[in-house]
């Protein structure tokens, strides 16, 4: 039995009614060890938010398997909590009753609820913010707020599937900062979503390059360096030439094969 | 109705466009509110001056087509048609007042607010239903389907046989004229709910009961009521049409009597009122759907 987060030769195939069947990924195997950050990065189309969402349980595999804790993954589950690229809080809920909806789902008692969400909304920095709605806050501010969500669920591994995609440079690289900060301070996993190589060399302790579509894994990076990096160090910028070559080589794949349908 | 609407929208975004500099901020909000009072006036103005005129050049006949200074002249003459017992047949007797005018306007608005309470609910209920539960989707729905386009016209003669006459014939009509209507609708906005709503109860661990009583139901609502809101209108002229041929009361059955009797000036006088009653209905109904469901946004809200 291996601890943390293991996918082990996982494969997606969709196959829509009346259409040709879509290979996503094939063959693709993780480890996540308890407490490290891994990035996948990769072009657009090769199956990351399916990978991302078939370990929380939302989506079947359709080969291989996954396991947490050497438990195998069949349903959501509390230990993982995802975070959408958009940030989907509830418009209709306040601040504070978003990020305390999984523990209200779960039956918490609101006394414990309500000190729990204050507590977590203090560590995000949205301590006086939890009377507003979701349309009242910026973005930075929202996905502060769906990260407080995902770990009001005291969550074992954080999917984050391009959590700062929507974010502006500079409000992103708060984020990024922000988010590292919760993850040192929680020692959950993380197993983050981008297309951006800077934000992957700020944050992992490996990266993970996709192919094109069907995704496998074409190269494994870690990174060492302590944080906070300094992407402009000449250890990062190799790495970032690096990255960036393994990534253009596939979009240019991805961009040659749409071009061929 | 949507096009009357969208002219007072029209109007409304136009009013800081007048020159007339920048108001303090305090009475911003009352200048734009005077300026809206004023397009009101005129527009209305517009139709009174045409008929007047109509009338003053010997177009209009004014036993025909009374301007609206002969119709509301002898107002209180009027007021006597107007029985507020509410469910007598042919009645013209008990009325006189003021108050009786506004009991009979009471009589016509219980009816359709009646009817709009239990089609909302009811559609919402059964809505669900076919979504929650696998077989009675499969059995109702192609039901809902085919009752949905017949006219409630059509159902007059049901809602006779079934409820006599008196206020339930008038509130199944109006019940009629929008369930179907909102039945499918409520099908429409759970399907149209972001699937992410969806995914993220569940991964928190929600049911399916959970699911559609914090998720799917919040969601829907705002869009169910901008789809009852729309159909108000409908609703009104329904209730009309119930008062005047089965109910024996109300607005419906005061514009009929006057019909029947030649009454030009009281047919103009209850269509006023029907006007009036119907554009308070639906003021009243956006300031709810403004204070109780106000998460779709102002650009949604009331956007008919
Ligand atoms: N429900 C589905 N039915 C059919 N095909 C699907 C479905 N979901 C995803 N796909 C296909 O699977 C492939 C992978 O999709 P996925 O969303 O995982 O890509 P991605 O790597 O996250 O891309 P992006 O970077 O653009 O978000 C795509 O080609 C997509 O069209
Ligand atoms: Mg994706």
């Amino acid at each position: 039995m291996t601890l943390g987060l293991s996918i082990s030769n996982v494969s997606k195939t969709f196959s829509p009614a009346g259409r040709e069947p879509v290979h996503a990924l094939r063959d693709v195997s993780i480890e996540v060890a308890l407490g490290e950050f891994v990035v996948l990065l990769g072009p657009s189309g090769c199956g990351k938010s399916t990978l991302l969402f078939m370990v929380a349980g939302l989506e079947s595999t359709t080969g291989g398997a996954i396991a947490f804790d050497g438990l195998e993954v069949r349903a959501p589950g509390p230990e993982r909590s995802l975070i959408f690229q958009e940030a989907s809080l509830f418009p209709w809920l306040t601040v504070r009753e978003n990020v305390g909806f999984g523990l209200s789902i779960r039956r918490v008692p609101p006394g414990e609820r309500a000190r729990r969400v204050d507590e977590l909304l203090r560590r995000v920095g949205l301590a006086g913010a939890g009377d507003r709605h979701p349309s009242e806050l910026s973005g930075g501010m929202r996905q502060r707020a769906a990260l407080a969500r995902a770990l009001a669920m005291d969550p074992e591994v954080l999917l984050m599937d391009e959590p700062f995609a929507a974010l502006d440079i500079q409000t992103r690289a708060r984020m990024q900062d922000h988010l590292l900060e919760m993850w040192s301070s929680t020692r959950a996993s993380v197993l983050l979503v981008t297309h951006s190589v800077e934000e992957a060399l700020a944050l992992a302790d490996r990266i993970v390059v996709f192919t094109a579509r069907p995704g496998r894994i074409k190269a494994e990076i870690p990174i060492t360096a302590p944080r906070p990096r300094d992407p402009y160090a000449p250890e990062m910028v190799e790495l970032a030439k690096h990255c960036s070559m393994l990534l253009r080589e596939e979009v240019e794949k991805s961009f040659k094969e749409q071009e061929l349908l | 109705m949507a096009i009357s609407d969208t002219g007072s929208r029209r109007m409304r975004r136009a009013a800081p466009r007048i020159p007339f500099g920048g108001w303090p901020e305090a009475g911003r909000a009352t200048g734009r509110a005077a300026i809206s009072a004023g397009w009101w006036c005129a527009s209305l103005g517009l139709l009174v001056g045409f008929w007047e005129l109509a009338w003053a050049v010997g177009w209009a006949n004014p036993i025909l087509l009374p301007p609206p200074h002969i119709f509301l002249a002898d107002l209180t003459d009027q007021f006597r048609y107007f029985d507020p017992t509410g469910g007598r047949a042919g009645a013209m007797g008990e009325g006189g007042s003021v108050w009786s005018v506004l009991g009979v306007v009471g009589w016509t608005t219980m009816r359709v607010t009646v009817g709009l309470v239990l089609g909302f609910v009811l559609s919402l209920f059964v809505g669900v239903a076919i979504r929650y539960f696998d077989v009675v989707g499969k059995l109702t729905l192609p039901l809902v389907t085919i009752l949905a386009p017949i006219s409630p016209v059509a159902w007059i003669p049901v809602a006779v046989f079934l409820f006599g006459i008196g206020n339930a014939p008038a509130i199944f009509l109006v019940f009629v004229a929008i369930f179907f209507v909102m039945t499918l609708s409520t099908l429409t906005q759970i399907d149209q709910v972001p699937k992410e709503y969806i995914q993220l109860a569940r991964t928190v661990g929600a049911s399916k009961r959970q699911i559609y009583r914090h998720v799917i139901l919040p969601a829907i609502l705002p869009g169910l009521f901008v789809t009852l809101r729309m159909n108000l209108f409908a609703a009104w002229m329904v209730v009309l049409i119930a008062e005047a041929v089965g109910v024996g009361s109300g607005l419906g059955q005061v514009t009929m009597m006057a019909r029947n009797t030649f009454n030009a000036s009281l047919v103009f006088f209850t269509m006023t009122l029907i006007g009036l009653t119907g554009f308070l209905f639906d003021k009243a109904f956006g300031l709810i759907q403004r204070k109780v469901l106000w998460w779709v946004g102002p650009s949604n809200v009331g956007g008919l």
